[in-house]
């Protein structure tokens, strides 16, 4: 083609729809990258692409044809762009011919993200709250060290009770000091967390309906079934005429919704200083009855202790221990397991 | 307590089927711990809770089972036979310690002959597991275990003096006990002594010089009241438990004494022949009469929750040995017996009506009112900082609130006061590698040593990944034990992660908790961590807590391998800025525009005062500041110098930034760093 002689637009326009034609085929054709760059640079390359060609002879048109020689070049480069990045897209995705590639194995394991795990007393804590405020339990604080008036002498503990023994309790000073010296109200770890039901009566006026959960001690040894330091949930219900058969009611919703199934469940005599009556509950499964906590009539010394008037109020209080339910539940065989943090035991649960 | 099927049957008439029985005998507070057969009887095993030793003898359970029943009770009635010689002429008794003994009494057999107890006797203790040692020692025994009133027999012929006294130890005596054990006597002891000697340690054990032989003929029986404290203290300080002493630790019956005396001297001379002599000693109190107490019908209805017919009540109380002094349709007034010091209120008497009519008698399905709960602030806050932590990869773990002293002087930013300091260690919670570090018993101040021995445990286990978190309180003592220390409640973790990603872990839980919040580090010189990689955390001008990478020193004195950072925050402080509901602010319709700025600048310069001025300078359109990285080329800008690359996000509310509104902020965050930092815009 001269470029000296003009061409008519006519030609122009066959010779960009020929050339449309060929790269959609050539695009189409393409088997992988390699081949589509090489189409690509054929057609669109920038130096020496047939496009490319084609448009060297735009200056050889009409100025009056120009604008349409124009817009034809543009909509035709328009196409065969598309087709390229069609044609590109299909070799990526492989949408348009599924092709297998045996490098690429679908089995190989996920890359997981490390999600931390909660301890197992927290997850049955946090299971005991929830039910227990379905029932209308508020969750109470109190201090873990605590003095001897609220671990002991408000819960109606006498001074020869057993539990008082220097040797069962942690009691505390600031130097190394002999128990004797410790005064009229030591401090000590809270044996119990009844402790709460005291410092929450000493504040409020009934109706109270609590719970408090939390770590409790005592002096024993750790072995399996032992650890100086544990958990216990302790419920308390004060109003106008609460009585045993409450305390029976609210237990067994209580099973009931722990062991997500009607159980029967059963008191029976028991003795705690703080209560009167005592009770031990237990609860009927996998054809046993399995022992779930204590409980009671808060003591009328207690509810006197607290300023309260037992002829006009009463109430119940139950308490349980976490770790038990926390090791039936899971199966776990050894009770310091919970406390050693191995993280291959945390990451079970 | 163990009590024999066939043994029973003297007193009660066991019609009832054993399974009938242990049920009913479970179900009102005698619990069923199991039964094993022994040669053609069977020892049930029953839990007696510390309120009722009256059931630690077979007569006691024998009236539980009357109760129920409604069976009658043929308890027996020793009647023995004396001679004419009185024993006050051959015998004395002083008590010296009357705290500690506050009633003994004695009888005296003259020509016992000690030998093999019958059958009859030998079965009854073998079949509730004890063996027969003689006539006489057997009957003592069989009497405690039938009326629960220990007793001891003395060879009276080694009765130096024919003199008891009843005293504390002199200075370093000792005593060979029955089992040959010698023992240290303590002052706080009750010993029982003869003219010269120790010859008993008061209701826990006998001693050998003067036990029943086959040569004894004469017997002195000792039945006495001693106080439960000390002999549970003997007890326990000897390390030397009997039943003797099981029984007066929970109290004994003092009106019961002459009774099992009385009971021991008849099967005495029943089994070993002998004369009894005229009269018993009795030294010390007399037993106490019981107060009578009165049971209203309508507390015994409130207080149980079912209407129990009023006549029964008076029958349960009857049958249980109360004597009913009236009884009207309202209040029935009556005295407990001696042996039940447990009954001294009304609600006792409630308790006793209760369980024998029965506590499956009680519904379960009353009409308790509904009542609305509330998750307190602070649980909300820890359910946050927990799902934070565990999303970051982090393990809850418990540790134990009391650590040797080491750890405790190891670390303690929260305070200087002194820790406190516990009666009794913690023991068998150390793992084997850390138990000679020293006793567990100070209370501890911190969280951090705790976790970092739960890592070294995890090293040592070749576990990977150890990241682990724990809240849990602290105490922090303030004005010495009169007080109850303060107690906040911190969460702390350890974590393999560099100490940015450390810090990048609180961001994320403060931001989480109150978005947009950001602590700010302050410095923090302590040994535990590393002199650069460490800081006070500051959270709206309050300590938040500390972080730190762990020092070379640290992790020597730790037993820890590797790296790793210690974060310990407190709740108070998060549960302070923590937005529980947070509101809605409108987020902008506009595109944002991004700048990049790399600067240069002094080393010393920090980021936070960078971050400050770029905030400040960037005004109200200023999205995000963020840091990218730091360089440094000291050929090109010298030394001290660093290269810091930030890229800020600008955003308007109301229209979409040009170009220019860009750039001209972008001007005046150069101008200000370089005014205010020296910092020139590398172009």
């Amino acid at each position: 083609m001269s470029s000296a002689s003009m061409m008519p637009l006519k030609e122009f326009v066959d010779q960009l729809e020929t050339l449309l034609a060929q790269a959609g085929t050539a695009f189409e054709a393409a088997a992988d990258n390699e081949a589509l760059e090489n189409v690509r640079v054929e057609f669109l390359g920038a130096k020496n692409g047939k496009l490319k060609s084609v448009q060297k002879a735009l200056g050889s048109i009409d100025k009056s044809d120009k604008p349409a020689a124009g817009q034809k070049l543009n909509e035709v480069k328009t196409s065969i762009q598309s087709a390229f990045d069609d044609a590109k897209q299909r070799l990526t995705s492989g949408s348009a011919e599924r092709t297998a590639d045996a490098k690429f194995d679908a089995t190989l394991p996920g890359q997981r993200i490390h999600v931390g795990r909660l301890h197992p007393i927290t997850q049955t804590i946090n299971e005991l709250k929830d039910i227990m405020g379905r029932l209308g339990f508020t969750p109470a604080e109190g201090p873990e060290i605590e003095d001897d008036w609220h671990n002991f002498k408000a819960l109606n503990i006498p001074e020869s009770h057993p539990a008082r023994d220097p040797l069962d309790n942690f009691y505390l000073s600031v130097a190394r000091k002999n128990v004797t010296e410790l005064g009229d109200n030591p401090l000590l770890m809270r044996s119990q967390t009844s402790t709460v039901q005291i410092r929450v009566m000493e504040n409020d006026q009934p109706p109270i309906r609590i719970i408090s959960l939390g770590r409790v001690y005592r002096p024993d040894t750790a072995d399996a079934t032992h650890f100086p330091m544990f958990h216990q949930m302790e419920g308390l219900m004060i109003d106008e005429n609460v009585n045993l058969s409450d305390l029976k009611t609210v237990l067994k919703l209580f099973a009931t919704s722990y062991l997500g199934d009607e159980v029967p469940i059963r008191i029976r005599p028991s003795f705690f200083p703080f209560t009167e009556p005592s009770v031990e509950a237990d609860y009927y499964w996998n054809g046993k009855w399995v022992e779930f906590g204590g409980a009671g009539i808060v003591d009328p010394n207690v509810v006197s202790a607290v300023g309260y008037d037992p002829d006009k109020v009463s109430g119940f209080a139950f308490g349980l221990g976490v770790e038990r339910l926390c090791m039936i539940r899971h199966k776990i065989t050894d009770i310091r397991y919970l406390f050693t943090n191995d993280v291959r035991f945390l990451r079970q649960f | 307590m163990i009590v024999s099927w066939e043994w029973l049957t003297q007193y009660v008439d066991l019609k009832m089927s054993h399974d009938d029985l242990v049920d009913r005998l479970t179900m009102s507070g005698l619990n069923h711990e199991g039964t094993e057969p022994v040669a053609g009887d069977q020892a049930i095993d029953l839990e007696v809770t510390s309120n009722r030793p009256d059931c630690l003898g077979h007569i006691g359970v024998a009236r539980e089972i009357a109760v129920l029943y409604d069976l009658d009770l043929k308890t027996p009635a020793p009647a023995p036979k004396s001679s004419s010689e009185k024993i006050a002429d051959v015998c004395s008794v002083d008590i010296e310690c009357p705290d500690l003994c506050y009633r003994y009494t004695a009888r005296l057999l003259k020509g016992v002959k000690v030998g093999p107890s019958p059958d009859w006797l030998v079965k009854r203790l073998e079949a509730i597991g004890q063996a027969s040692v003689n006539n006489v020692v057997d009957a003592t025994n069989y009497v405690m275990f039938e009326c629960g009133q220990p007793l001891h027999a003395f060879d009276f012929a080694k009765v130096d003096g024919g003199k008891i006294v009843v005293r504390e130890p002199k200075a370093n005596e000792k005593i060979e006990a029955i089992d040959h054990k010698t023992y240290d006597l303590k002052p706080g002891m009750c010993v029982i002594a003869d003219a010269s000697q120790p010859v008993a340690i008061g209701g826990v054990m006998g001693g050998a010089e003067s036990e029943i032989s086959d040569q004894t003929t004469d017997v002195l029986v000792e039945a006495a009241y001693f106080n439960q404290m000390s002999v549970r203290n003997t007890a326990r300080s000897l390390i030397l438990h009997s039943p003797s002493s099981f029984r007066f630790e929970r109290n004994i019956d003092s009106a019961g004494i002459d009774y099992a005396s009385k009971r021991c001297c008849e099967i005495i001379m029943e089994t070993g022949g002998g004369e009894l002599l005229d009269g018993f000693v009795d030294v010390g109190e007399p037993p106490k009469t019981p107060e009578s107490v009165s049971l209203r019908r309508v507390q015994l209805d409130r207080v149980l929750g079912i209407e129990i017919p009023f006549d029964k009540a008076g029958e349960i109380l009857e049958g249980l040995g109360l004597k009913i002094e009236s009884q009207d349709a309202d209040i029935i007034k009556c005295v407990p017996p001696t042996w039940r010091k447990d009954l001294t209120r009304e609600v006792d008497l409630i308790e006793e009506v209760g369980r024998i009519f029965g506590f499956d008698k009680v519904p379960d399905d009353a009409p308790v009112p509904m009542a609305a709960s509330y998750k307190t602030k602070s649980d909300r806050v820890l359910d946050k900082v927990r799902s934070v932590l565990t999303a970051a990869g982090f393990d809850e773990a418990m540790t134990a609130s009391l650590v040797p002293e080491q750890w405790s002087s190891a670390f303690s930013p929260w305070s200087d006061c002194d820790p406190l300091i516990s009666s009794q260690p913690m023991l068998g919670v150390l793992e084997k590698a850390s138990q000679n570090i020293g006793a567990v018993e100070f209370a501890r101040r911190s969280l951090v040593p705790s976790l970092m021995e739960a890592r070294r445990i995890n090293e040592y286990r070749s576990n990977p990944e150890i990241e682990l978190f724990e809240t849990a309180k602290i105490y922090l003592p303030e004005d010495g034990e009169a007080k109850i220390p303060t107690q906040p409640y911190l969460v702390a973790f350890t974590t393999g992660r560099d100490f940015n990603q450390a810090k990048g872990v609180v961001e994320t839980l403060v931001d989480s908790i109150a978005a947009g919040q950001c602590p700010e580090l302050k410095p923090f010189d302590h040994e535990l961590f590393d002199v650069n990689q460490s800081g006070e955390l500051i959270l709206n001008g309050e300590r938040l807590g500390f972080i730190g990478t762990v020092s070379e020193a640290a992790r020597k004195s730790f037993g820890l391998r590797n790296h790793s950072c210690m974060v310990e925050l407190n709740m108070d402080c998060l549960e302070k800025i923590a937005v529980l509901i947070p509101i809605h602010k409108n987020q902008s319709l506009y595109p944002s525009v991004s700048r990049d700025f790399n600067l240069v600048m002094d080393n010393s310069i920090r980021w936070s005062e960078i971050e400050q001025t770029v905030r400040k300078s960037g005004g109200e359109l200023l999205e995000a500041v963020k840091y990218l990285e730091t360089f440094r080329d000291e050929k090109k800008d010298g030394p001290d110098k660093k290269r810091v690359l930030l890229s800020v996000t600008l955003r308007s509310t109301s229209e979409t930034l040009t170009g220019d509104q860009a750039d001209s902020i972008s001007k005046k965050i150069i101008d200000d760093c370089e005014k205010n930092h020296d910092a020139a815009l590398l172009a």
